[in-house]
């Protein structure tokens, strides 16, 4: 099943996609701007995902940006990751034009005024200790990552790597931030539900036509060389049992051998009848839990395996009963079924993924942001149609020792 | 061409909701199905609720529901746990268990093109299931760990201890599980609890793109369920006074606050008033407390107040993760809102705001057809129907602050309040 769009660019540079759906009297208006923590430099960190926070502050217009939009029956949130930052707006279709306005208000003139820079300073200080000091195994990506990754800023997760670079960002950071990477050229804008694609033409002419292109370039990113020899770190934490991450470098979104990692992940891990629940967890005493995926970004990332293990049992032991089940893999076929089974799963999730909405008008501007909407469908059908030897050439290239690192998360209580 | 940006565009608020009931049908065991058609959608919904009898479970046992509704899926007479695995994932179709305060049951998420091949082995679950004991005790010792992490989690402790104060301790809806409770499930008590207890009163709730031939073969293969029927107990719960529970960490950077009491029915003609309170107050990223706690003195990432919702009475809970040295003011300050609310005029643009929101909101809760069916469930098991949600619409048209301020005042009183500092 297709998502149905039409498309057109704005002379500033913004893309522009219609989903219409008739059948919904509500619109989604979805802005994708096309920065992330991997636009950040050491020092700097979360500066991208604070940036969020700031775009709800109030715009030359719009003193308050929520309320705005309440007043006419919508709602809105955000999410930043480690590639994009991604505003949604839903409400009543017939207020469509009270979107345009907001958005492009904050596009052209945000006010990132003191109290806001402040208060917002404090409430992701907040936000950071709610979800990763102050949870059991929150900080492991801020391990992982800085294990994992040499320069590229990858190698700290998108809140930030540490309180203090929070605290330490200043006015001139904020509007260079906002300069560089809050222009028309760097966005994507989606526009779905009830809504008809004429219309959404003339609005956007209208109310973003007038906004200027990004004035400062982009930085260059740092890549990091390939990894050449495996790394370990252990860190001691009051947890309740040992936990287990195993991460190997793969390749970029839309590298060769990417689609082929996203298969092995779905072959080893998928489900409770993979190869590690089966192995690992029903029939093992190691891990009460594990599984593998891979993070889909932009530049080369990690193919993960994550677990926890049963209480009592070390992480070291459980690397040795990961690697045994990975080397049985390396050594054998991938069974017909086994194909089937991914395949049935990958045709579903884009079954299940659609039923929304907000979903479908995220897929198209998430596609558009790589280059080229119909991505969408050729990834897809690129990926259910990889032979089983292609996937297993790309295994036995991913899953080597030399390439993995590993974090022995350990319990101080055992 | 340069647009005027200094005025707001005209908008416009909905007059009319459409809220589409689902059709009914009664199958051969007195079960009654809901069916909601949704023509455009290849996914396929499939739900089983059954009353939850836990309140006359015994204490020791209280993990029994949950643990026999997990293991559904590690074999059955036919099948085992691999099998059932594979042939599950295969058809890629995903078996949800439903275990709350009310109810028990489990649910299925499939697509059109697979679901009549699904449909049969989801069936065979709810009277083939064998428990066989491997399953089990790889089971029991995951719970324990989960059990273990749980309580380390401030929030997730401080949501459990506001219960067991609200509810009390020995009431189903205030027992906190811990390890010994994993330990004293054994095979037996899931083979009587499944064969004795589980389908009691249960309703099916379905949604999809399916024929009448289809939904005709889902009433055959349910209506063959042996069912239990009785009268569930529902326990009337009265407010306590004022009772402060405190769980301090040292190692703790935050605390986590849960402050609350008791409600009243849905059926009660102080609802809505009350409701349209609780979003003034906290209820949406506007209110009160998210402005003064969040955006005005940062001492949180995010506090909300929200309605719990429970067959006879509704409970009120106030949520929020705090800068520790700040916890007793902001307390104090949640309290100052209520009172705040209740008792200053409330400005004329909060009201339209408010109104409007809400208006907004209940067109977007009701614009997607697949979500029709969990909308209904919710409100039926409360014992009503979508009329309803007409009236909410409106009461959210038409409501006098006055009114909702002397609600609020009646109800969220202080000294009925439960509070619990974890952190």
């Amino acid at each position: 099943m297709m998502i149905n769009y039409q498309k057109f660019t704005l002379d500033n540079g913004l893309e522009v996609l219609v989903h219409e759906d008739a059948s919904s009297q509500i619109a989604v208006v979805n802005i994708l701007y096309k920065v992330g923590s991997r636009n950040e430099l050491p020092g700097k960190t979360g500066l991208a995902h604070y940036f969020e926070h700031l775009m709800f502050g109030g715009s030359k217009n719009v003193p308050l940006f929520d309320a705005a939009l309440e007043r006419v029956g919508g709602s809105c949130n955000a999410f930043t990751n480690t590639d994009i930052t991604n505003y949604y707006v839903t409400l009543p279709a017939v207020n469509l034009e009270t979107a345009f306005w907001l958005e492009s208000d904050r596009m052209f003139q945000l006010s990132l005024n003191k109290k806001t820079i402040e208060t917002q300073r404090k409430v992701v200080i907040e936000e950071f200790k709610q979800r990763y000091l102050n949870q059991p195994y929150g900080d492991v990506f801020h391990h992982m990552r800085d294990l994992a990754f040499d320069r590229h800023p990858y190698k700290w997760p998108t809140i930030g790597k540490e309180l203090a670079d929070i605290e330490g960002y200043t006015k001139e950071d904020v509007e260079e931030f906002y300069l560089t990477h809050y222009s028309p050229d760097n966005a994507v804008m989606v526009v779905a539900g009830g809504v008809k694609a004429d219309q959404v033409m003339k609005l956007a002419r209208k109310w973003f036509g007038d906004i200027p292109s990004g004035k400062i370039p982009k930085k260059s990113i740092v890549q990091d060389l390939p990894q050449t020899e495996k790394r370990t770190k252990e860190v001691m934490a009051e947890v309740p049992t040992d936990a287990l991450y195993k991460v190997y470098r793969m390749p970029a979104k839309l590298q060769d051998g990417y689609l082929e990692a996203d298969l092995i992940t779905d072959i080893i891990g998928f489900g409770k009848s993979s190869i590690l629940e089966q192995k690992l967890v029903k029939n093992g005493h190691i891990f009460a839990s594990i599984g593998a995926y891979i993070l889909g970004t932009v530049d080369p990332g990690l193919l993960v395996f994550s677990g926890k293990m049963e209480k009592g049992q070390k992480a070291e032991t459980a690397e040795k009963a990961l690697n045994e089940v990975i080397g049985e893999l390396l050594q054998s076929q991938i069974q017909d079924d086994t194909l089937t089974k991914i395949k049935n799963q990958a045709e579903a999730m884009k079954t299940y993924e659609s039923v929304q909405l907000l979903n479908r008008a995220m897929s198209l501007a998430f596609y558009a942001h790589l280059g080229d909407v119909d991505l969408y469908e050729a990834l897809y059908e690129k990926k259910t149609s990889i032979p089983a030897s292609q996937i297993m050439d790309w295994a036995k290239n991913i899953l080597r020792e030399e390439n993995s690192s590993v974090l022995y998360y350990k319990s101080k209580e055992e | 061409m340069s647009v005027d940006r200094t005025t707001a565009p005209a908008f416009q608020i909905p007059e009319q909701i459409s809220f589409p009931s689902p059709s009914k049908r009664t199958l051969q065991n007195g079960v009654h199905l809901y069916f909601m058609s949704t023509p455009e959608i290849s996914a396929v919904k499939l739900e089983i609720n059954a009353d939850s009898n836990r309140v006359t479970g015994l204490e020791e046992k209280k993990l029994v529901a949950s643990f026999a509704l997990h293991l559904l899926t590690e074999g059955t007479h036919t099948k085992n746990s691999d099998e059932l695995d594979a042939f599950f994932d295969t058809f890629a179709s995903e078996v949800e268990v439903i275990s709350n305060f009310e109810h028990n049951g489990i649910g299925l998420l499939t697509t059109k093109k697979h679901f009549l091949k699904v449909l049969p082995v989801f069936r065979e679950l709810m009277t083939e299931a064998v428990f066989p004991e491997k399953e089990l005790a790889k089971r029991k010792s995951q719970k324990a760990l989960s059990i273990s992490i749980q309580r380390e989690q401030n929030g997730n402790r401080a949501s459990h201890l506001f219960r067991q104060q609200l509810f009390g301790a020995s009431h189903p809806f205030g027992q906190i599980s811990d390890e010994k409770d994993v330990a004293a499930i054994e095979k037996s008590d899931l083979e009587e609890f499944y064969k004795e207890k589980l389908w009691a009163n249960p309703e099916v709730f379905l949604a999809g793109n399916l024929s009448d031939d289809e939904v005709e073969q889902v009433c055959q293969l349910l209506g063959t369920l042996p069912v239990i029927n009785t009268l569930s107990g529902h326990t009337h719960f009265e407010n306590i006074s004022k009772s402060r529970l405190e769980e301090r960490k040292e190692s703790s950077l935050q605390s986590s606050l849960r402050i609350g009491c008791h409600l009243i029915p849905k059926t009660h003609p102080d609802y809505f008033g009350l409701w349209v309170f609780n979003v003034f107050l906290g209820g949406y990223f506007g209110s009160r407390l998210i402005k003064n706690i969040r955006e005005e003195k940062g001492h949180t990432y995010g506090i909300y107040s929200s309605i719990g919702s429970l067959r006879n009475a509704d409970y009120w809970v106030v949520m929020a993760d705090v800068i520790k040295e700040h916890s007793e003011a902001v307390i104090e300050e949640i309290y100052l809102e209520i009172e705040k609310l209740a008792l200053e005029p409330i400005p004329e643009e909060e009201i339209e705001i408010v109104r409007n929101y809400l208006i907004g909101n209940l067109l977007s809760n009701f614009s997607s057809s697949f979500d029709l069916i969990s909308r209904f469930k919710s409100i039926h098991q409360a014992g009503l129907d979508f009329s309803f949600y007409e009236k909410q619409l409106d009461y959210i048209k038409t409501f006098k602050p006055e009114e909702i301020q002397a609600i609020g005042k009646k109800y969220l009183q202080r000294s009925n309040m439960v509070e619990v500092i974890v952190g």
